[in-house]
């Protein structure tokens, strides 16, 4: 625990839930004291008032696609780019976004004590020592996610969204309570999938199961383009054709992404990794960029099969 | 005897559950035991679609239980396979539609009728993975070397009760264990403290298996069909060696750390 980091982040007072879901109900702006500026500029925002910043559920239905990768290497670029940036993780229970993001030994409070006022919000705060404007919000390890209540839950994220340009919030597996606790505050969603049938079939029934409102983008995660080549792998083409979500990324595999998740450092750090290159393109394209998506190509085959039974599956 | 019934768990997802419960049913109906596979993922199947069933799916775990249908009307027998027979998740329910008492009930009838039975464990440790393991005899407790899921491998190997939990160690890349880039079998086996009873190395063809629904296992020739059919040999009781990664240089590690111990 680094309490000098934490002091750091004190300009405001402290946050109970009470303050939160206040705020959440009377959707009036935001008071000075719970609302400091950022140092940096805030971006124009095309869906919110200038003070409230963007809210995103990072969310894939399966497991393993890369969720967490996704929210570490994002906020980690957005931090980069001067944003004010807090990464949630909402896996509680299985929490990982601290070991990513190399944090996991100053992890001291989390989400629930601060969602129970056993602690205040900056007291949970783990402030990332290289990249200053990025904040981790940890899960619990030893609770269980019915034990977040849903509105609180989404009460933080709105208050999260009055002191930061950017919330990522990193959804569990899965679409229990876990899932519908981290996409309840959020405004935007990113859909994280892999160019295999399961995760697309996954991905497929999460996005019928996001909020209504919620705007829905895709990252199509570890392509690999030989074997797209070979005909073994679905291209992006074909998952975005299925999936029908406007796409904002696709990052090709890498062992460079296993290397950097067990050192604790986001790959978006990594100079001549195509992966990390990839996500700094994503950075860009959410800060409003146009920036062109290379795709691949593939036969037919297993796409039609995968068509068919979502077909199935819907009925 | 009623037959045994594992439960193929991770914590963590995407490491290979639904892959693993395929490949080792296969392997077992290979060797000519009766195999029931059962999909607990309600609301995310998958194990279907691994398996290439996907359009044969009239009845499902859910309307088992319920008592909607008999056994046999939900059971797929998988037709290259003389013994093997998936009981599929419902796609539209949710996990809150099952409880623990129905799937032990539900589990130890299919233990009647079947030598293995495996049920495919959702990722988590919500109401689905309470689900899963409620009827199971036996954990097999899948997880890859890296660290996300080792740690998530821990937290549910302390949720499984007094049940039996060996270690599968699964995507192990030789090449990055030796450049010290990924942790050594040695290394998984010490922080969980447990046995490990497979270890299948990364491999492109489970990509192309899988989106063509082909268990790999299919073809007992391939180097991952072999390594299959090995851990259910292990689970089994046999003593058979970890000779398939010899060439990589992780048989001797293997050797100190499995037979010689």
């Amino acid at each position: 625990m680094d309490t000098q980091d934490n002091d750091a982040v004190r300009p405001s007072t402290a946050l109970t839930v009470q303050d939160a879901i206040a705020a959440a109900q009377t959707q009036t702006a935001p008071s000075e004291a719970v609302a400091p500026q950022p140092a940096a500029p805030a971006q124009p925002k095309p869906t919110a008032p200038k003070t409230i910043g963007r809210t995103i559920v990072i969310t894939s239905g399966k497991g393993g696609v890369g969720k967490t990768t996704t929210t570490a290497n994002l906020g980690t670029g957005l931090a980069e780019a001067g944003k004010q940036v807090v990464v949630v993780d909402a896996d509680v229970g299985l929490r990982n976004l601290d070991v990513v993001l190399g944090l996991e030994n100053r992890v001291h409070k989390h989400l629930l004590d601060v969602i129970e006022q056993t602690s205040t919000l900056d007291e949970a705060l783990v402030r990332d020592r290289v990249r200053r404007s990025l904040y981790l919000l940890p899960a619990a390890q030893n609770r269980e996610k019915d034990d977040v209540p849903t509105d609180a839950m989404a009460a933080l994220v709105q208050s999260l969204a009055e002191r930061f340009d950017y919330v990522l919030i990193d959804s569990p597996a899965g679409i229990e309570k876990g899932f519908r606790n981290a996409v309840i505050g959020a405004k935007e969603a990113i859909v994280v999938t892999t160019p295999e049938v399961s995760a697309v079939r996954d991905a497929d029934r999460i996005i019928g199961l996001l909020p209504p409102g919620v705007e829905a983008k895709l990252i199509v995660n570890r392509v690999r383009p030989a074997l797209v080549k070979k005909g073994t792998m679905m291209s992006v083409t074909d998952v975005v054709d299925i999936l029908r979500l406007e796409l904002i990324g696709v990052v090709p595999d890498e062992k460079e992404i296993i290397i950097a998740t067990n050192r604790g450092t986001p790959v978006i750090d990594i100079d001549g990794s195509q992966t990390g290159a990839a996500f700094r393109r994503i950075v860009k394209r959410l800060l409003g960029e146009q920036i062109p998506i290379p795709s691949f190509q593939a036969p037919e085959g297993f796409v039609s099969r995968l068509k068919a039974s979502l077909r199935l599956g819907r009925s | 005897m009623p037959g045994t019934v594992y439960v193929v768990t991770s914590g963590k997802g995407g490491v290979g559950k639904t892959t693993t419960t395929a490949n080792l049913g296969g392997a077992f109906a290979k060797l000519g035991h009766k195999v029931a596979l059962v999909d607990a993922d309600i609301g995310l199947r998958n194990l279907d679609l691994v398996l290439g069933l996907e359009k044969r799916i009239v009845y499902d775990l859910v309307d088992l239980v319920e008592g909607r249908c008999q056994p046999r009307q939900a059971l797929i027998k998988d037709r290259r396979f003389d013994d093997l027979y998936l009981l599929p998740a419902s796609q539209v329910k949710d996990k809150e539609a099952v409880t623990e008492d129905q799937m032990r009930i539900a589990m130890r009838k299919l233990a009647v009728d079947f030598d293995v039975v495996l049920v495919d464990c959702p990722a988590g440790i919500e109401h689905g993975f309470r689900n899963a393991i409620a009827g199971a005899d036996q954990a097999l407790v899948v997880t890859t070397p890296e660290v996300s899921a080792i740690r998530d491998a821990d937290r549910i190997l302390g949720m499984l009760g007094r049940r039996r939990a060996r270690l599968i160690v699964n995507r192990v890349r030789p090449e990055m264990v030796r450049s010290g880039d990924m942790l050594s079998i040695e290394d998984v086996k010490e922080i969980l403290g447990r046995e490990i009873v497979g270890v299948v190395p990364d491999d492109e063809e489970i990509i192309d298996t899988t989106n063509r629904g082909e268990p790999v296992v299919l073809d007992g020739a391939r180097r991952l069909g072999r390594i299959y059919n090995a851990i259910a040999r292990r689970l089994l009781g046999e003593d058979v060696p970890f000779t398939n990664l010899a060439d990589d240089g992780l048989f001797t590690r293997l050797r100190r750390l499995v037979i010689g111990s």
